[in-house]
């Protein structure tokens, strides 16, 4: 044990130093959760979260520090991508044709786009979330491998729309159609939940105890790419097919 | 709890800072007197000499410093500038903010410091204040312009309001967790928002007799006002220009506040360029959510619909019922659509005639002025690097005047 | 006068534009000679300075409380305070409950049952019964 003046010393010195040490902050929020795991997991509706730090603009980077502490020489922060293991590097989507759009879509789209706000029925492990722009969201799971403040994009849609107009996919919307970003704004839980099990012909009552925890999120934008922005990266018009998708106006 | 400090008390008193100026062009031509450095004071008497202690000795040396610390801390009314690397409050708050790392933590310091705490114009936050109370008006206002061209005037008022009032900005520190300090002082952690609270009693809302707007018979209790002229003479918000504050007054919590983070937007601008500036704005005012289409209070919307379209010579617009259900009932549903020709302009429900001829009349309206054009520019935007060449933005002929 | 402006407030969505972290404090209080403090010790000399270093955004307070179980102590943006007792926990328990305490958003736990809550409007409208004609059956 240390002696009460030694003790003293040392949480008073951590009292001081602890914020102003922590300073290699935040460029490894970029932490790139999404693994090789969860991509093998079959839940892809959030692919990459695009990590690098949710808030590059008024980024935080280290202010003046004076002294760094030894124990961070063990545990390296990454600090750029070449840091990071190769398996842990976030999964960037691989497209192996461009984005097809039928005349029809192509013809219909700016209607789409015109009319604000926006819909999309985002899908998370098959569970469908009509989310809007601002809308918070806590998921009936927690999400691993994410952190506060993540910026994820949620790739897989089955319908997209407006007050007067809905693009259904058939069952998915290609996911260069669109933007839906959402950030990650913490854990929630719920209050403990007691049950109490019996059994018959028995006066012991088992307690089953259950407090879970969710993922919470805000949905930051939800956009629809105009016909010029979907050309201009690379889509290419085809002719109208029977199960291509439509955009249906409301009856 | 602070403790009260004769020391203070009678340094402020004695002192040659004390002034009775107030605004800021007064503050830059009056010299001060403040040093802010390790070492001895000026007013403090020269006693080491005297008694000739060892300077070699690092134990006396520390205590030595250690005193002249707690005296300087004690001297000023708001906390010396080394303080600032000390505090973990503003460690932490400028972590959270996200602030470049270009805006030092000592002009962070320096915002959280109210003019009521520290009447010195070079260590208080009004100058900062007043640059971004400038930045914060002119990117609302033309964003409020370029995105919805026919706002009429008391609307954008009252949006100017929404979006950078002091109510608004009080409830922003409030979330980024700025603590206030009970009372200012040097000793204070410069973490905390120090200014000096308005005495128990004091009539808030009372009219200040000292006007200091140019208009003309201001005093004239029943000159009437136009809205036009609010643009020349009033303040960004429609309200009169008020005098400034008598300088031993204290300020209300949330003019405080508000005040700080115009001092903060300032301070973004100046350390770290106008598109950090530009950003902050959009992340934390223009990200806020705001309901343009609850502002609107019509008094006789379906007069003011006759009058607009007369204007725009469009057709004379007639309600005509569309549905109706229980007329003869206790709850009758009116649901009346407005038309001008052919076209349907608004539509209503409501338990009578006449209501539902009104709520048709104010969507007819509110469909008119809340126009919004796609992909809106806003002049700031051509300061980017590479931005694309300036299209002209929609200007309207204005409000229907009745 | 044709027509006024209402004044109001804009409402704040954390996250949208922005990110708050809404803890803004943690406290952690020990007691040097309590045994259930044992943990708490090898916590504050070992696990806080990364800690600390990882997390810029929140103000790290570290008191003793003589006599006393050690507490994490969580204060929240919203002017909430949650506190964990971490008594006879192991460091890496600890760290867990210091996560927990800083991902909270300081709101009182609830029961939802609806993932999804939002302060827009419809999208697509509310329906009407007074619209559109009759469908045949």
């Amino acid at each position: 044990m240390f002696s009460r003046s030694v003790l003293r010393s040392l949480t008073s010195d951590l009292r001081l130093s602890a914020p102003s040490i922590s300073t290699i902050s935040l460029p490894q929020r970029a932490c790139l959760h999404q693994t090789a795991s969860l991509r093998n997991a079959q839940q892809q509706s959030q692919t990459q979260s695009s990590s690098l730090n949710p808030e590059t603009p008024l980024s935080a980077t280290p202010r003046a520090q004076e002294s760094i502490p030894e124990t961070s020489i063990h545990n390296i922060i990454p600090q750029t991508r070449d840091d990071i293991p190769l398996a842990k590097q976030p999964v960037a989507p691989t497209f192996t044709s461009p984005l097809e759009v039928t005349k029809s879509l192509m013809a219909q789209l700016p209607h789409l786009v015109g009319q604000t706000p926006h819909y999309v029925t985002a899908e998370i492990h098959a569970r469908p979330f009509l989310l809007t722009a601002g809308d918070h969201i806590r998921l009936p799971f927690l999400m691993p491998k994410v952190k506060t403040g993540d910026i994820l994009r949620f790739n897989r849609a089955s319908a997209l729309g407006s007050r007067d107009f809905t693009l259904k996919g058939s069952p998915h919307i290609d996911e260069r159609l669109f933007e839906c970003r959402v950030r990650v704004i913490g854990v929630e839980s719920e209050p403990l939940r007691i049950k109490e099990k019996t059994k018959r012909r028995q006066r012991h009552t088992k307690q089953a105890r259950s407090k879970h925890r969710y993922t919470t999120m805000r949905v930051m934008d939800v956009r629809v790419k105009s016909p010029e922005e979907l050309l201009k990266e690379g889509a290419v018009v085809i002719e109208d097919a029977a199960d291509s998708p439509q955009i249906e106006a409301r009856s | 709890m602070k403790r009260l400090q004769l020391q203070r008390w009678s340094s402020t008193v004695l002192s040659p800072r004390a002034r009775t100026v107030n605004r800021l062009h007064q503050h830059l031509y009056s010299a001060s007197l403040r040093h802010q450095s390790t070492a001895a004071p000026l007013q403090s008497e020269p006693q080491d000499a005297s008694i000739g202690t060892n300077f070699e000795d690092p134990e006396v040396m520390r205590q030595v410093r250690s005193a002249h610390k707690r005296k300087s801390q004690l001297q000023y009314p708001s906390p010396p500038v080394e303080a600032a690397t000390n505090s973990a409050k503003l460690a932490a708050l400028h972590a959270r903010l996200y602030l470049p790392s270009r805006l030092p933590v000592q002009t962070l310091a320096r915002t959280l410091v109210d003019a009521s705490a520290d009447p010195n114009a070079d260590f208080n936050n009004e100058s900062l204040a007043t640059l971004g109370h400038d930045l914060l008006t002119y990117y609302t206002s033309e964003y409020l312009l370029c995105k919805y061209p026919r706002l009429p005037l008391t609307v954008i008022f009252a949006a100017m309001y929404a979006y950078v009032g002091p109510k608004t900005l009080a409830a922003m520190a409030k979330e980024w967790g700025v603590d206030l300090a009970a009372a200012p002082g040097g000793e204070v952690d410069p973490g905390y928002l120090q200014f000096r609270r308005v005495d128990p009693g004091t009539d808030v809302n009372a009219a200040t007799d000292d006007v200091k707007t140019p208009r003309p018979y201001a005093n004239a209790a029943k000159w009437r006002k136009t809205v036009t002229s609010k643009i020349f003479y009033d303040d960004e918000f429609g309200d009169p220009i008020k005098g400034a504050s008598a300088p031993g007054e204290g300020v209300t919590a949330e003019q405080a506040s508000a005040t700080f983070v115009r001092a903060l937007m300032g301070s973004v601008y100046l350390h770290a360029g106008r598109p950090a500036a530009k950003r902050f704005f959009e992340q934390h005012i223009l990200s806020r959510s705001l309901n343009i289409s609850d502002l609107f209070n019509f008094s006789q919307p379906a007069r003011d619909l006759a009058r607009l379209c007369a204007r725009e010579n469009f057709e004379k617009p007639v309600a005509k019922i569309t549905s109706e259900t229980g007329r003869l009932s206790r709850h009758p549903v009116f649901v009346v659509g407005i038309f001008s020709g052919q076209d349907q302009l608004g539509e209503g429900a409501g338990a009578s005639l006449l209501e539902a001829r009104e709520r048709a009349a104010l969507s007819a309206l509110k469909g008119w002025y809340l126009y919004s054009p796609l992909n809106v520019r806003v002049p700031s935007s051509m300061e980017e690097d590479g931005a694309s060449p300036w299209e002209p933005a929609h200007v309207d002929l204005g409000e229907v005047i009745t | 006068m044709p027509v006024k402006g209402l004044r109001t407030v804009t409402t704040a969505q954390n996250g949208v534009g922005a990110f708050i972290h809404q803890c803004k404090r943690l406290d952690f209080h020990y007691c040097k000679y309590g045994g259930s403090s044992r943990g708490m010790l090898a916590f504050l000399t070992q696990t806080l300075p990364n800690f600390a270093r990882e997390n810029p955004q929140i103000e790290l307070r570290v008191a003793p409380r003589p006599g006393k179980h050690p507490v994490i102590k969580g204060q929240y943006v919203n002017g909430r305070e949650k506190a964990i007792c971490v008594r006879n926990l192991e460091p890496i328990d600890i760290l867990k409950k210091a996560m927990i305490l800083k991902d909270a958003s300081g709101d009182k736990l609830k029961r939802t049952k609806k993932p999804v809550t939002s302060i827009n409007e419809s999208v697509r409208g509310i329906w009407s019964p007074y619209h559109g004609d009759l469908r045949g059956v």
